[in-house]
């Protein structure tokens, strides 16, 4: 009964955003948008979401939700523009998309992966969109139970992780970068005892320091400079065929798609790994399992619906932790959590207490932005198009300028601007020697939560660390965070080959023994 | 990001740093009270607002010394010495002076000086107009000579500008512009130019955009190919600040950084024809 009521109110709401004019008027706009974002080498649906933010801070929760969601599915699938057609990834989401996207293109079916990869990138969305409705009251509930210690361990978890897995080089840069944005979330006054930390005298550092221009210097400042000091050069994009696309092809595909968009949640839903490595994986994946892995690279239809379609599905696994656990499951999700705490929403376990239908919404929005989205690309590919003529020269200077008024607007504060980019000129040294900036992103969000959570945990249990080990749930994100680390090191690797090697051993003396006892049991009878 | 063989090089001196950036961080947070009493509430350890800074600080320590022994045992010492060595030989000041570092300089600096200096101080639309035309022009004309000199153009503006807020020029002005508010008197043009000249920085603003606008004009006399970018930017540069501008200002109800010439014009038109459409 409760299902029924659940499906019951979620359609209500669907329908109640779709009846507004001006919340469609809003969604079709934010996809086109996040498309053109998404689709012009160098701006990303991260930077599309930080700047959108900005704007959307006047807007009532519901609408602007609307929009940051909207650009964050059209930005994620307006990657496959450029990766198609110009061989040059819009996106890091879309980059496993231009292996055979590009190809395809060559061989004059550029129209054709187009029109595959928005309805596989729907589909994706759509799966995604199922799994926040059904996941996210089994993890509310079950997140209801965690206590400080656990909430600690878990933000923790966060920071590692997406360290670990977002790092371009070694993985310890990763866990540095993720440890710096704890640093930074350490700045003002602390959580229990106001206690001015790092704050140097300057007033306006007492309160902290403001996550969106932070995370707006650490994604649009490293981006623009990235882009015009490399000059980087836009090759001819491929002429646009045929758009619609075959329901045949469609149905075909529908296990690889339905598999691609599983991966894509199940990755997405990891605190801090974004769309890109869910691309990659279940690229990777389509490739392992094909009877024609050897097709793979040279125009494979499968290769790009497969990464496709785990990016978009990607959008909605990010929102699970977001939602239920305050964790963002990737960078643009990062940046929702800042835009939802500009509108009071605190994302986590209570969420279901204080906005009993948000996540109704959330899925009602992910729905709709995913129709928006699939209507828009059929529609307007071949006018979006036009924009990957746009010089980057001309584009990435106006980007700089809503950087800076979209940091200056929220809090109407000039030190927001002052931090914003020495924050982003940081960033840029980072990226280029190896840093990745996602987890650094995440370890400014989580580290109040962190910070606030240890020593709660610590005065609860009279500085004992002992219920780490008496609560199951503590113990286990325990001896994940240990294995995360140790994994990384060689030593973990020799002591597995040595463990393996003994096991191996004591099974082959096993064998031999029992083999043995047969023979002279044998021998005996004899 | 760089190449493998360089990154390592560069992890020694960035593991490093990070190391003793931790050590800081330790040093800070042994400054803050672990048990002593703080605001009337006794300290204990484990409720210090030291632990967690504490914590991070030894994390970062301990990670940046595992990164610079990694990159050590890759590079080896005499790698390492190699690195040392390139520090003090030419090499370093050909990087230093190569063009994709001069570009680098060039955003780096156009950014530092729009928001350090002119977007505190000088109205935001027309300070935005001569950021967007330096930095389009330096980039869209794809000439690193050009970039150059339009940086050093910029960059002049921005001593200028500094120098004119460091010793208050402003106040200094204000008898010369209420000169000027009189002269307009006695033309009979009092009502309209008087608020205008209370702006003494944002004309100068729009004289260094013309005076920039006609250097570029100048320097690209030779190059009839770059004509029609000329233009392009400079459409680019006035058209976007006035739309972004205008949505923050008048749609989204924020004030900008600093309000002049333009948005008194800009409130002027608004409040007397618009605003009625909208309300």
């Amino acid at each position: 009964m409760l299902i029924f009521e659940r499906i019951g109110s979620f359609f209500g709401i669907v329908f109640g955003i779709a009846a507004d004019p001006v919340n469609l008027a809003v969604l079709f706009g934010s996809v086109l948008l996040g498309i053109l974002f998404g689709a012009m080498p160098g701006l990303t649906s991260t930077l599309g979401v930080a700047l959108l933010t900005a704007l959307t801070f006047g807007m009532d929760t519901a609408l602007a939700m609307i929009c940051l969601l909207a650009i964050y599915v059209g930005g994620t699938y307006g990657g496959s523009y450029s990766s198609i057609l110009i061989n040059i990834p819009g996106t890091a989401a879309a980059a496993a998309t231009a292996l055979d996207g590009y190809p395809l293109a060559c061989k004059g079916e550029g129209g054709r992966a187009i029109g595959l990869t928005t309805t596989a990138s729907a589909i994706g969305t759509v799966i995604s969109m199922l799994f926040v409705v059904s996941i996210s009251p089994i993890i509310s509930s079950f997140a209801l139970q965690f206590t400080s210690f656990e909430f600690f361990l878990l933000a923790l978890f966060g920071i590692l992780i997406s360290g670990t897995l977002t790092s371009p080089d070694l993985v310890i840069k990763g866990w540095i970068s993720g440890f710096l944005g704890l640093f930074l979330a350490c700045v003002g006054r602390d959580l229990l005892q106001f206690y001015p930390r790092f704050t140097f005298g300057f007033m306006e550092l007492e309160s902290g320091i403001e996550v969106v221009p932070v995370l707006i210097g650490a994604f649009g400042i490293p981006q623009i400079i990235q882009v015009l000091k490399d000059r980087t050069k836009i090759a001819e994009a491929q002429k646009l065929q045929r758009i619609i696309p075959e329901i045949g092809t469609v149905i075909r595909n529908i296990p690889a798609i339905i598999r691609s968009a599983l991966i894509g949640v199940g990755i997405g839903s990891v605190p801090g790994i974004g769309e890109d490595i869910a691309g990659w994986v279940s690229y990777g994946t389509a490739k392992n399992t094909s009877k024609h892995p050897e097709t793979f690279g040279k125009g494979e239809l499968k290769g790009v619906l497969a990464s496709e379609t785990a990016n978009n599905a990607c959008v909605g696994g990010a929102m699970i932790p977001l939602l239920n656990l305050g964790i963002p499951g990737s960078p643009p999700a990062a940046m929702l959590l800042g835009a939802l705490m500009l509108h009071n929403v605190t994302p986590g376990p209570m969420i279901t207490f204080e906005h009993p239908t948000f996540i109704l919404e959330v899925a009602a929005i992910l729905l709709l932005a995913s129709c928006a989205m699939w209507i828009t690309g059929m529609l307007l590919a071949k006018q979006v198009v036009k924009v990957l003529r746009i010089p980057a020269q001309l584009f990435m200077p106006i980007i700089g300028l809503l950087c800076i008024i979209g940091s200056y607007s929220l809090g109407l504060n000039i030190f927001n601007l002052y931090l914003m980019l020495p924050v982003g000129i940081i960033c840029y040294f980072l990226i280029e020697m190896g840093y990745p900036i996602a987890p650094l992103v995440i370890g400014v969000i989580l580290g109040p939560m962190a910070d606030e959570n240890l020593r709660r945990a610590l005065m609860v249990s009279q500085g004992s660390f002992l219920p780490i080990f008496q609560r199951p749930v503590a113990l286990i994100l325990f001896i994940i965070i240990v294995w995360t680390v140790i994994s990384q090191f060689e030593f973990y690797d020799r002591i597995k080959k040595k463990v393996v090697l003994f096991i191996l051993r004591k099974r082959e003396r096993s064998t031999a023994g029992s083999a043995e006892t047969n023979n002279s049991g044998e021998k005996t009878t004899d | 990001m760089l190449e493998k063989d360089k990154l390592r090089k560069a992890d020694i001196f960035s593991g490093g740093i990070m190391a003793l950036f931790g050590l800081w961080i330790i040093s800070q947070g042994l400054k803050m009270p672990m048990k002593d009493s703080w605001g009337g509430v006794q300290n204990v350890w484990f409720v210090s607002p030291a632990l967690f800074p504490l914590f991070v600080g030894a994390m970062i320590t301990l990670l940046g010394v595992l990164l610079m022994r990694t990159a050590l045992k890759t590079v080896g010492f005499n790698g390492f010495k190699r690195a040392l060595g390139w520090l003090a030989s030419p090499d370093l000041i050909r990087f230093l002076k190569s063009p994709a570092t001069m570009r680098f300089y060039a955003i780096a600096g156009l950014f530092t000086c729009f928001v350090y200096i002119q977007v505190p101080r000088i109205d935001f639309f027309l300070c935005s107009v001569l950021f967007l035309f330096v930095f389009i022009t330096m980039f869209y004309f794809a000439d690193d000579e050009l970039l150059k000199k339009f940086f050093l153009f910029y960059l002049g503006i921005n001593a200028f500008f500094l120098m004119f807020f460091v010793f208050d020029l402003q106040t200094k002005l204000e008898p010369v512009m209420s000169q000027l508010a009189g002269w307009s008197a006695g033309f009979g043009i009092q009502t309209d130019l008087e608020p205008a000249l209370a702006y003494p920085v944002d004309w100068i603003t729009m004289a260094f955009t013309f005076v920039y606008f006609i250097y570029i004009g100048v320097a690209i006399r030779k190059t009839p190919e770059l004509r029609k970018k000329f233009w392009i930017s400079l459409v680019l540069s006035v058209v976007p600040p006035f739309l972004i501008g205008t949505i923050f200002k008048y749609f989204l109800l924020v004030p900008m950084p600093a309000e002049g010439l333009a948005v008194w014009l800009l409130d002027d038109i608004w409040y007397s024809y618009f605003q009625s459409w909208f309300s």
